[in-house]
């Protein structure tokens, strides 16, 4: 009986001992690498363009039916995406992340800050825009245009669309398969961020990148 | 005994409120399942919420976790809500370089023992032919159809 309790007691401090062993190593080791994976990333939360190349300058019409082109956004960022009115999921879930990300903003970065929706549908109008892009934030613009504008703002901006299933027995009530990416456009209009779909969520990092741009711009501080 | 420790012996306190608690669990759990949404046999249904769209919609989407404690998959095939003309399963396609589209299915299987979850900008139950636009706020019936159509599921849905 002693010697088994004895025995246990060994066996036990053993263990303690193994435990305490790798735990002196495995921490500083994870440190270590967590500290050397945070310098090697970039502080951006988007895929980062630190090579200067001017954003597509389209030409195209708001929901409120008057020319826009994106040198009208100057000394703003801009978060362009694309997509279509009709679009249950992908483009609800785009808007209402970018709202949210909008939202975090201090006041004066939302006063320089526009998210633009390009529609790459040719069903949409002008006031199927208003009816849906306000929706989500009042001062967010809907873009639309022929479809010859349209066609070649999004090749500009590497953006693919092509019409997709039919929703029923009418072949106009078609969805749209489309690319899914976020544009962050400098205030000087050029390309800087891009943000995946899957990113998008991440609302707190692209609020930060936002304002990273709108700081880097600020007088004095050029990039 | 055991819901009230006495202090004669202090040493069975900790044993006893474990005990204790234990059994309180083991009592409001069942309770809490059965008052959940959507319980229907093997399948549960969780964290059911509709997307509020804007007002032009014609369509939205509703999104879920099916959780099938059974030792055979469930199909859902669809389902009825008096705010849309149809609800059909529909899967979001990943293609290479960002571009999404999506696919009709004739229905979502959950695995055996296993889960499956709809998400925004994911799979998704697809309420079409809406002739009523949900509000945020509000809560939307929603009864889903599995397998061949022998079993229902009814749920209340908030709309958000």
């Amino acid at each position: 009986m002693a010697e088994t309790r004895q025995t246990d007691a060994r066996s036990r401090r053993i263990g303690l001992i193994l435990f305490a062993a790798c735990a002196a190593v495995a921490i500083p080791a994870l440190i270590v690498l967590f500290s050397l994976a945070g310098k090697s990333s970039s502080p951006w939360f988007g895929q980062y363009d630190a090579e200067t190349h001017p954003a597509f300058d389209f030409s195209l019409t708001d929901q409120n039916g008057n020319p826009l082109r994106l040198q009208d956004l100057r000394g703003q960022v801009v978060l362009l995406s694309f997509g279509f009115t009709r679009c249950p999921n992908i483009c609800p879930t785009t808007l209402g992340n970018l709202a949210a990300v909008y939202r975090k903003l201090p006041p004066a970065a939302q006063e320089r800050t526009k998210v633009v929706f390009v529609s790459v549908d040719e069903r949409d109008s002008p006031e199927a825009l208003k009816e849906y892009v306000p929706f989500f934030n009042e001062r967010f613009l809907g873009l639309t245009g022929s479809p010859a504008e349209i066609g070649t703002t999004a090749r500009a901006y590497g953006a693919f669309f092509r019409k997709a299933a039919a929703v029923g027995s009418d072949k106009d009530d078609y969805l749209i398969d489309h690319s899914t990416y976020t544009h962050l456009i400098d205030p000087d209009g050029n390309l800087r961020v891009l943000y995946r779909f899957e990113q998008l969520p991440e609302t707190d990092k692209i609020a930060e990148d936002v304002q990273r741009v709108l700081d880097m711009q600020a007088p004095g501080k050029q990039p | 005994m055991a819901i009230l420790p006495t202090r004669k012996n202090p040493a069975r306190h900790g044993r006893d409120a474990w005990t204790t608690a234990r059994f309180l669990c083991g009592l409001l759990f069942p309770l809490l399942l059965s008052s959940g949404p959507g319980f229907a046999g093997d399948l549960k249904i969780e964290d059911a919420w509709i997307r509020a769209v804007p007002p032009s919609s014609r369509a939205t989407a509703a999104f879920m976790t099916f959780v099938n404690k059974g030792d055979k998959p469930v199909l859902i095939t669809g389902g009825t809500t008096p705010i849309a003309g149809e609800v059909k399963p529909m899967i979001t396609v990943k293609e290479g370089n960002g571009v999404m589209g999506m696919a009709f299915v004739e229905s979502f299987s959950i695995p055996a023992k296993g889960k499956r979850v709809l998400e925004p900008g994911g799979d998704h139950l697809m309420l079409m032919k809406l002739t009523e636009v949900p509000k945020a706020g509000s809560t939307v019936p929603l009864v889903l159809t599995t397998g061949s159509g022998e079993k229902k599921v009814s749920l209340k849905v908030p709309v958000r």
